[in-house]
């Protein structure tokens, strides 16, 4: 019975990573849609990246950049899909992790030619969160040593007149 | 004896001059960190005060190792200069990459480096990492390098560190600047700085009210919007995140930004005569000429190359994603509208080779812009045009030739002779970069593409800049923008006084 229960929780555990695998497979990385741009045109695809920067919006409808680490392209949204992003990525934030379901257009002809994704579906599948930049004590000693070492040289220019005229 | 002393007094004022303006430098440092406490971002506060004390510590070493020149009022030759401009330039490289190599941002001191030199040349060729996530004052920092670099930092320094203005004119000419606005050359950098100033205002709020209308908030669109002129009208070419211009999804961004760098890439004398009323200067000048000419051939070109292979499908898709990009490869901007890869997969080895020669011809003299120049071309299409009618004439005819700029000039064999001959030693600085290129795998035209990016401090890619670039390229990248930049002659200057000083150490001893 015991090795039934083991055999069946590896299946699981099997089965699990495999889906993983399949879903990722499914995602197409940024760089991978400009280097075969002809290709993906007019097709539907799924990328994921984490939100960038800020929404922007245009009417009824929205753009969000997002970056899978790759490169970065603006989907093009509806404002109800825009509002369910919590927070993008910047210097303090580390944005929502989006799954994005849309058709890529190499020139976009409703947007000049531009390289962008039309949103089907928008799923966030993390949320984003804050993060710290901690000081490093060695900066902040740093910062005290050259000081120090400014003062010094700031008063051997002044106490031995390094930077007066010479009388002529 | 003599010739001893000389050469300590050179070295001395060198090194008082170098210091004077290194010092001055570190004084800008105090905008990121403005920025950098009004945002609350105190670990790169921290990076901008230390590399604010460094920089302070090395103007001073470098002051006080010169301070002769200061007690007994030396004055500056043609030689020193040119030297001091060039010197002025590394150091600052090197001394204001430091803020980068802190962030974390960049992936070694080169790359770092790499940026800054891309910055102050106004070229716009990133290797900083992660752009999305780089903080308010480093990105303020960024976009501030371009637009010193693109007004010149000697000039900065004339502005406000130099006293009497003896040997000023050498400086300012080293700096590879050399119209005269007003008789004195401090009155001039003023006057560049001033007019500079003017449109950063006008073109920041502009742009500021622009950025809210295409949905950025408010204190964010004044951010883009001063990274954003920034970029353009020193022909920089910079974008605060990894998307360039393509962040903004905006025609309106598009045109604005167009507008200001085609005014920032013509000669600091033309805006100052048409400020002065002379508004026929803009039809009548050798170099906006050149400019209207070569830019609507090159954008007709393209845009005709293009629609062969369908690349892009109706008007507006060809206006912006064409002209614009063809604009600012002329004007040596460098804010590209297209992935870089789109270059190479897409726009055809036609498409590519138009946008070579339009990145290699460049803006004005005397602007922000690198390339040969549109006053050289005009000049040396002029010289050939003079050649062959006086083939075709009478030998008893003896008419004189003239250009317009500014003022009108005699077209002298001289004249004709130095600018090809700054154009001859442009071509072999793309050739060298080309060359490179493919020696380490590139295409022939992505190298070439990539190069006269360099050599004509554009900054558009191919996708060839990147961290994982050989060591070696970065380096002559570096190199290449910075003589591109200069005009050479400073690089020269340079080169021949350092090997002037082993000379003489080596035959001392």
């Amino acid at each position: 019975m015991y090795k039934i229960l083991r055999v069946f929780i590896l299946t699981l555990i099997l089965f699990a990573l495999l889906s993983i695998q399949l879903f990722a497979f499914n995602t197409t990385e940024i760089n991978q849609l400009i280097e075969n741009a002809k290709t993906f045109d007019g097709k539907q695809v799924v990328v994921r990246g984490e939100t960038i920067g800020e929404v922007m919006q245009r009417g009824n409808y929205s753009w969000v950049n997002i970056n899978d680490g790759s490169n970065a392209i603006g989907i093009w949204m509806k404002n109800s899909d825009a509002q369910q992003i919590t927070l993008f990525g910047n210097y303090k934030n580390i944005g929502d992790n989006v799954v994005v379901d849309g058709v890529f257009y190499r020139a976009c002809p409703e947007h000049g030619g531009e390289a962008d994704i039309h949103c089907a579906t928008l799923k966030i599948t993390k949320t984003g969160f804050p993060v710290t930049n901690p000081i490093p004590t060695i900066r902040g000693i740093l910062v005290f040593v050259l000081f120090s070492a400014l003062v010094i040289v700031f008063f051997i220019i002044y106490h031995f007149k390094l930077l007066k005229n010479s009388p002529d | 004896m003599n010739k001893h002393s000389d050469s300590i007094n050179s070295i001395d004022i060198i090194s008082y001059y170098t210091g004077y303006i290194v010092f001055g430098a570190a004084f800008l440092m105090l905008i990121p960190i403005f920025a950098s406490f009004v945002f609350a971002e105190w670990a790169t506060l921290i990076d901008f005060i230390i590399s604010m004390e460094i920089v302070f510590l090395v103007g001073l070493m470098l002051i006080l190792l010169g301070r002769r020149t200061h007690q007994q009022k030396a004055s500056i030759q043609w030689k020193h200069g040119f030297v001091i401009a060039a010197l002025v330039w590394i150091l600052m490289m090197i001394l204001c990459a430091i803020p980068y190599a802190l962030s974390g941002h960049t992936k070694s001191f080169l790359d770092a480096c790499f940026d800054v030199m891309s910055g102050f040349t106004t070229t716009g060729l990133v290797l900083t990492q992660d752009l999305d996530h780089l903080s308010i004052g480093l990105n303020v920092w960024r976009h501030l390098l371009t637009f010193i670099g693109g007004q010149g930092m000697v000039v900065l320094a004339l502005v406000f560190i130099t006293k009497q203005t003896s040997g000023a004119y050498r400086l300012y000419v080293g700096e590879a600047k050399d119209i005269e606005l007003v008789p004195n050359v401090k009155g001039t950098a003023k006057i560049i700085w001033k007019i500079s100033m003017i449109y950063l205002a006008v073109g920041t709020a502009v742009l500021w009210i622009a950025g809210i209308i295409i949905g950025l908030e408010p204190i964010s669109a004044l951010l883009h919007a001063f990274y954003m002129f920034t970029s353009s009208w020193s022909t920089g070419g910079f974008g605060p995140m990894s998307q360039n211009i393509m962040y903004y999804h905006s025609l309106l961004i598009e045109t604005i930004t167009m507008v200001i760098f085609i005014l920032g890439s013509f000669n600091f004398g033309l805006h100052y005569a048409i400020w002065q009323g002379k508004r026929s200067e803009l039809l009548k000048n050798i170099e906006t000429q050149s400019f209207f000419i070569t830019s609507f051939l090159a954008c007709m070109l393209a845009l005709y190359g293009l629609s062969r292979f369908n690349v892009y499908p109706n008007a507006i898709s060809n206006f912006r994603r064409v002209i614009f990009n063809v604009l600012s490869a002329h004007t040596t901007t460098g804010l590209g509208n297209i992935y870089p890869r789109q270059f190479a997969l897409e726009w055809s080895d036609f498409g590519i080779m138009i946008m070579v020669i339009v990145m290699l011809i460049g803006g004005s003299a005397c602007s922000t812009a690198g390339g040969f120049k549109g006053l050289r071309v005009g000049i040396v299409f002029k010289g050939i045009i003079m050649d062959i009618k006086k083939l075709l004439s009478s030998e008893r005819n003896m008419k004189v030739y003239k250009f317009h700029h500014i003022k009108q000039y005699i077209l002298e064999d001289s004249v004709i002779k130095s600018s090809a001959l700054i154009i001859i030693c442009y071509l072999v600085l793309f050739f060298i970069g080309t060359m490179l290129g493919s020696f380490y795998g590139y295409s022939l035209a992505s190298s070439a593409f990539e190069s006269a990016s360099v050599a004509g401090n554009v900054g558009l890619t191919i996708g060839i800049t990147s961290p994982a670039m050989p060591a070696a390229l970065k380096i002559y990248y570096i190199l290449a923008m910075y003589m591109g930049r200069l005009e050479f002659l400073s690089v020269f200057a340079l080169v021949g006084y350092l090997v002037g000083g082993i000379r003489k150490i080596c035959t001392r001893y």
